[in-house]
């Protein structure tokens, strides 16, 4: 008996959900996660002197620089494994229209886990998009100065040594507040089980990302019927 | 009590004495020294003027080394900068940021003189001190040490007329205090040895801005999540909470038929 779980039936949207991150970009996510989460932690000794103890002997700096490696990759990934992913991504976030202007004027209400009665959004919402295009300035920042840091440290006079520290420290600072955010509305809005499935409940995406659903119903419509999932018979119906 | 050394450059001979006492005393591998003998021969025939740069350690007070150095391996005390070699990570932050291009790695670990801390605090004096045949070095309270250098320094004028005391008021005074011959470009010494602003604004500012705002973000978010929780719950609107559920069961009720 084959199982057949939500995640694997990709691209066939189910009557109560709609397939809002496709495999490639929870993937992309995990190693953003996992990377994230190994530079956070070997870097922090390095700001944080009572924790310094950990990062004697040199052992976090290779660490570092392991981690460093794959969140570098993921931009390069991420065009590869989903192109038209990556690429909108990048163009909503830093795209705001009226709706968005009125979002964030009433996002007071969002952050306190009251998405009713907001004004309507596409795939991201306005602070999704603040996010994501702070997080690809901050992390162009801590990317780039980290490279220096890394490579260039020996040629550098101390001015320039330490602009690059102080932009590697403040940009990596400015990312770890948007991650607590980014927890904090995880929590909030029980949004765990989409980045693990990829699916959302279409009423939850209706009351917050109403342009988008509309965006995916009119798509749909101009779209072939897509099969039925094929399913196992359950057991004893076999004969029939 | 703030302790300080003399260097007088114009009672150096040059005869690396210093050099040896302190690899031998501070049990230095090969290739390794914290004290370097430089010949300094200056002007042109006939005014020909030779003499010697003792490069070392200058102990700084507002030292760039302790401020970049991210894991207290370089600190002060006494009016020295120390090593703990065991905390060192390597980062080469100090190698980088010292403007006298004093510590250097070894091994991985940053080394550099840190005033013979073990055989001082046991009431002895520096390896290099008690070695000087000359009285180029000397080692004591830093007030003491400042006007036995200025006292030579003027005895000095008499012979080199530029003669002067380097070190009272660079990077926050040094601990070690030259006694030198000329201007301080002529012998190799920086002029303003001072920390780079934008150093002292990441220790000052930044970093503990920095780690205030990341405390106060998680423990905000940890109470506005229980505020919107409860809110969710007061309010009604849990809807996606219920339908996540809803989604869950759907899920699951799947998986079963299949």
């Amino acid at each position: 008996m084959s199982e057949t779980r939500i995640a694997d039936v990709e691209g066939v949207d189910r009557a109560d959900q709609l397939l809002r991150y496709r495999t490639g970009q929870r993937y992309i996510h995990l190693l953003v996660a996992s990377s994230f989460t190994v530079l956070f932690l070997t870097g922090l000794p390095l700001i944080f002197e009572p924790l310094s103890f950990l990062a004697a002997n040199g052992w976090s700096r290779i660490i570092h620089r392991i981690a460093a490696v794959g969140f570098m990759a993921v931009p390069f990934l991420y065009l590869l494994v989903d192109r038209q992913g990556a690429k909108e991504l990048i163009v909503d976030s830093f795209s705001y229209d009226k709706d968005d202007r009125r979002w964030l004027l009433h996002m007071g209400q969002y952050f306190l886990g009251n998405a009713e009665g907001m004004p309507p959004q596409g795939r991201l919402n306005a602070g999704q998009k603040l996010h994501h295009a702070a997080v690809i300035v901050l992390g162009a920042g801590v990317v780039f100065s980290g490279l220096v840091l890394w490579i260039w440290a020996g040629q550098l006079t101390d001015v320039q040594l330490s602009w690059a520290a102080l932009v590697h420290n403040v940009s990596m600072l400015g990312l770890v507040l948007l991650l607590i955010g980014h927890i904090y509305f995880t929590v909030v809005y029980k949004a765990i089980n989409a980045m693990h499935t990829g699916y959302v409940p279409r009423t939850d995406a209706e009351l917050e990302h109403a342009k988008w659903v509309a965006e995916m119903d009119a798509l749909k419509s101009r779209e072939p019927q897509v099969p039925p999932v094929e399913q196992d018979p359950p057991p004893g119906a076999g004969t029939r | 009590m703030s302790q300080a050394f003399l260097l007088d450059l114009t009672q150096c001979i040059g005869c690396t004495g210093c050099v040896v006492a302190c690899k031998t005393g501070n049990e230095l591998a090969p290739g390794v020294d914290y004290i370097e003998i430089r010949n300094n021969e200056r002007g042109t025939f006939p005014d020909v003027v030779a003499g010697f740069d003792n490069h070392r350690c200058y102990h700084c007070t507002d030292a760039a080394c302790v401020n970049v150095c991210p894991s207290g391996a370089l600190f002060q005390e006494e009016g020295l900068t120390r090593v703990n070699t065991d905390a060192c990570i390597g980062c080469q932050y100090c190698v980088q940021a010292c403007p006298f291009s004093v510590p250097k790695m070894v091994d991985g670990v940053s080394r550099k003189c840190d005033g013979c801390r073990d055989v001082t605090r046991a009431g002895g004096t520096p390896w290099c001190v008690e070695t000087c045949p000359s009285d180029a070095l000397r080692y004591g309270e830093r007030a003491e040490i400042a006007a036995e250098a200025h006292r030579r320094a003027s005895i000095m004028r008499e012979k080199y007329p530029n003669a002067q005391v380097y070190g009272e008021t660079e990077a926050g005074g040094l601990g070690m205090l030259v006694v030198a011959p000329d201007d301080p470009e002529v012998l190799g010494l920086p002029i303003n040895p001072d920390i780079p602003q934008v150093t002292e604004a990441w220790q000052d500012f930044a970093q503990p801005i920095g780690v205030g705002a990341i405390g106060v973000a998680a423990l905000g978010a940890g109470l506005a999540a229980i505020i919107a929780r409860r809110s969710q719950l007061q309010g009604g609107h849990g809807q996606e909470t219920a339908d996540t559920a809803a989604a869950s069961a759907a899920a699951d009720q799947d998986e079963e038929r299949s």
